[in-house]
């Protein structure tokens, strides 16, 4: 199978040792978004909320304080360069570890802020990133058993096996888990109505990115031809 | 025609083709309600009368980030013409595109700190866990062609036939996410008006031009990735007329249906997104 069939025609690729990144226009463009984005994050304020008071004529205003803005703005700049380092690396293994540094900041991103309601639901995101290292790490151990490496650009050769395709889906549900979407979705979708527009958007940014790269891997993992 | 000129030609025929077929939607919407409607070129007028007027920005919004968002909206729409009329590049990059329109419209809407904004990025963020799964039937289009390269995709339908009859629920899914992208749907929860103009309703002047404006090219590529993928490469002729069935289309299903509440949108796209790929895999193997 030749890769440029999934992503356009391969740029070029960096071996580092036996880490190998490669650039697609798809994976470039997702790379180069992760990191605008981060970057943004990194020089932007956060809003203010502001709402009406419910029985009076005053407003409500809710506001990022500073120590909360700090910590928060640094796992999400950690966050947007694993999801940058994601969209690159050849390596399964290395994407694992990526996928799973994602789901731990994004949780500290939600867990910062200082509202019962928030912290519940960034509670029950974290039991569920936690699980989901399971089949996430499980599924490339499989993978790697059975074919002997976790290279995308050697997987591309090998052909079909049971037992990658059940390595696959293992790391599919890890992925699935990891990023908090859809069945794992109710839980996080809570997180999305505190205050720090920037960092929310990472932790956005970062599950949808993963998902649409973790197709591309799964159709490099399981070839239909 | 060198490169440069090849994308600035596209991109300025996908914005003015985008913005009258707003336009023509608005139009058939009120004509099909007896209302005369506005002119058909009403929404091309709007987005230039934006560009135009005073801009004014939050003191509670998110600086500079709020302003940012807006001309990553347009970047990654011109970067999807890039990768459609102009190279008939990859769709699988068309989707990582598509994925960071719901990021662009979710943090749209809570950059301003507006409530209205916020409710339209929470509804954003709902409404992303049905059009990405809708937006994944592109892999049925793969699993059918074996490429995801449009140029491929073009070849294969020349030696095969249209993919609209092969793969007629993959076009359906697609259809349904063309649906959810038109103002008015039944699906435009984003942009429901119980939430004034959703993700929009705190950016004027300028950026509200520079939004509109990535509004009509992605309705465009829209319509040009259904055509090409479907149907196969058209003349622009029939480009033209193909943009213009589906838009009147998706205007008579706006006229008589109302905007859903958040969770029955949502259900309803998972629903067809799940019938839609299980009945293309099983019509795939049989």
């Amino acid at each position: 199978m030749d890769i440029s069939i999934l992503g356009g025609q391969m740029l070029g690729i960096i071996p580092l040792g036996d880490i190998v990144l490669y650039f697609t226009p798809f994976n470039l463009f997702m790379f180069a978004a992760a990191l605008a984005f981060t970057t943004l994050i990194a020089i932007s304020k956060t809003e203010s909320q502001v709402e009406a008071e419910f029985g009076t004529l005053k407003n409500r205003e809710v506001k990022v304080d500073k120590s909360e803005f700090k910590i928060r703005r640094f796992l999400a700049i950690v966050c947007g360069l694993a999801t940058a380092g994601a969209m690159v690396t050849g390596d399964l293994f290395d994407f694992t570890l990526f996928v799973a540094l994602i789901a731990i900041v994004n949780i500290g991103i939600v867990a910062a802020v200082k509202e019962v309601d928030v912290l519940d639901s960034a509670f029950q995101y974290g039991l569920i990133a936690m699980i989901a290292t399971l089949p996430l790490f499980g599924g490339a151990a499989i993978i790697l058993a059975s074919a002997g490496t976790i290279s995308l650009l050697q997987l591309l050769q090998i052909p079909n096996s049971t037992m990658i395709l059940y390595g696959s889906l293992l790391l599919f549900i890890g992925v699935a888990g990891e990023t908090g979407v859809a069945p794992f979705f109710a839980t996080k979708a809570e997180m999305f109505r505190t205050p720090g527009s920037p960092f929310l958007l990472i932790i956005h940014l970062s599950s949808l990115l993963v998902i649409v790269r973790t197709i591309e891997i799964l159709l490099i993992l399981n070839k239909p031809f | 025609m060198n490169l440069m000129g090849n994308i600035i030609l596209n991109v300025a025929i996908a914005f003015l083709v985008g913005s009258v077929l707003f336009g023509l939607q608005r139009k058939i919407m009120a004509r099909i309600q007896m209302r005369p409607g506005p002119p058909i070129i009403q929404h091309l007028l709007h987005t230039f009368k934006f560009f135009i007027k005073e801009s004014a920005f939050p003191k509670t919004a998110a600086m500079p980030f709020y302003i940012a968002i807006t001309a990553m909206l347009c970047v990654i729409w011109v970067a999807a013409v890039i990768v459609g009329p102009v190279t008939e590049g990859s769709l699988l990059l068309f989707f990582a595109i598509y994925a960071i329109h719901k990021i662009v419209e979710h943090n749209a809407g809570s950059s301003s700190g507006s409530p209205y904004g916020k409710l339209s990025c929470v509804r954003a963020v709902y409404s992303a866990a049905a059009e990405v799964p809708l937006f994944a039937v592109l892999i049925i289009i793969y699993l059918k062609t074996g490429t995801m390269i449009i140029s491929n995709i073009v070849t294969f339908q020349s030696q095969h036939g249209a993919l609209l009859l092969s793969i007629p629920l993959a076009a359906l899914m697609f259809f349904v996410l063309i649906l959810s992208k038109s103002p008015y749907s039944p699906f435009a929860i984003t942009k429901g008006k119980d939430i004034v103009s959703g993700y929009e309703t705190e950016h004027f002047g300028l950026l509200r031009g520079y939004l509109m404006f990535s509004e009509s090219i992605a309705w465009y590529m829209l319509l040009w990735i259904f055509l090409t993928v479907f149907i196969g490469g058209l003349n622009p002729v029939g480009y033209l007329i193909g943009m213009v069935i589906i838009t009147a289309f998706v205007a008579l299903i706006n006229a008589v249906t109302p905007i859903l509440n958040p969770n029955h949108s949502v259900m309803t796209q998972v629903t067809l997104a799940f019938i839609g790929i299980a009945g293309s895999i099983i019509t795939l193997l049989y």
